[in-house]
């Protein structure tokens, strides 16, 4: 429809005002930019809090429960090892007599981000949501 | 063109009317510049290590990744730790409700982790929550 106007001279153009067309290129423009950069696919990722030991203090630990990892990936809870499969079952039953409850992970500095997460995650599946974590340094345990 | 065949139209000598197709054009713009927000991307690709209670993050657009090596990358470039605060003060004036995703690799340690959610709570967004991928089946 555009190009038609170059053939067929200015006499037919002047009838209905203003011509859309070059608004219109540009308005288009626009719109292929924004569409082009938006961006639908968002991160997905656990949320969670920081806790004691580094600069920024987070939340009273009065009453919550440690897990510990150490830089090895052993889970320690309850002064035990216990797996990452049994960490839901655990938290489950400390979260039944106490629903308050949050827990508090400690990681060595040296432990695996992988381990904390699916500790992490865990955690959230037995039904806590208060979640802190923090890092801990040396090899002491 | 097209419109050449509602010939008892008063106005088609032009072809289409374009004026309602502009006003579409328009919400359509008004629509995408609205919703539109420019994640800052690392740059790198890392393994993300799954979870089952992962939830999409709205907001959550400045990324920092951890390498497995123990590299932080953010908006495309390599970065100290000492430097995430400053980017993350300038990121968080520029849009206050950004929120940052850490993408940490699943081997990456998790000192520097905490370390870099301190250094990002310390340049102002307290709001920081560490990328996880959805567990696969």
């Amino acid at each position: 429809m555009r190009l038609r106007r170059h053939g067929q001279g200015p006499s037919l153009e002047s009838s209905t005002g203003i011509d859309l067309a070059p608004m219109l290129d540009f308005v288009l423009n626009l719109l292929i930019f924004f569409i082009i950069t938006a961006v639908f696919a968002k991160e997905v990722a656990l949320s969670m809090n920081r806790a004691g030991g580094g600069a920024t203090a987070g939340t009273a630990e009065s009453d919550s429960l440690p897990i510990s990892i150490m830089a090895n990936g052993d889970i320690w809870l309850d002064n035990r090892v216990v797996d990452v499969r049994a960490v839901r079952a655990n938290v489950e039953r400390a979260h039944a007599t106490k629903p308050k409850l949050g827990v508090l992970v400690i990681a060595q500095e040296e432990a695996e981000a992988g381990v904390v997460i699916q500790v992490v995650d865990q955690i959230r599946l037995a039904g806590v949501d208060n979640i802190s974590f923090s890092s801990a340094a040396g090899t002491g345990g | 063109m097209l419109a050449r065949s509602h010939s008892d139209h008063e106005g088609d000598d032009h072809g289409i009317d374009l004026a309602p197709m502009l006003d579409f054009v328009l919400n359509l713009l008004i629509f995408f510049i609205i919703t539109t927000s420019f994640v800052k991307e690392t740059g790198v690709v890392v393994t993300k290590p799954e979870a089952q209670t992962a939830a999409h993050k709205e907001s959550g657009n400045i990324l920092i990744a951890i390498r497995e090596n123990g590299e932080l990358w953010m908006d495309r470039r390599q970065v100290e730790l000492r430097d995430v605060r400053a980017n993350i003060e300038r990121m968080h004036a520029e849009r206050p409700e950004d929120t940052v995703v850490i993408v940490a690799d699943k081997s990456a340690k998790s000192g520097l982790m905490a370390k870099v959610m301190d250094e990002v709570r310390l340049g102002g967004i307290k709001d920081v929550s560490v990328a996880a991928a959805a567990p696969a089946g």
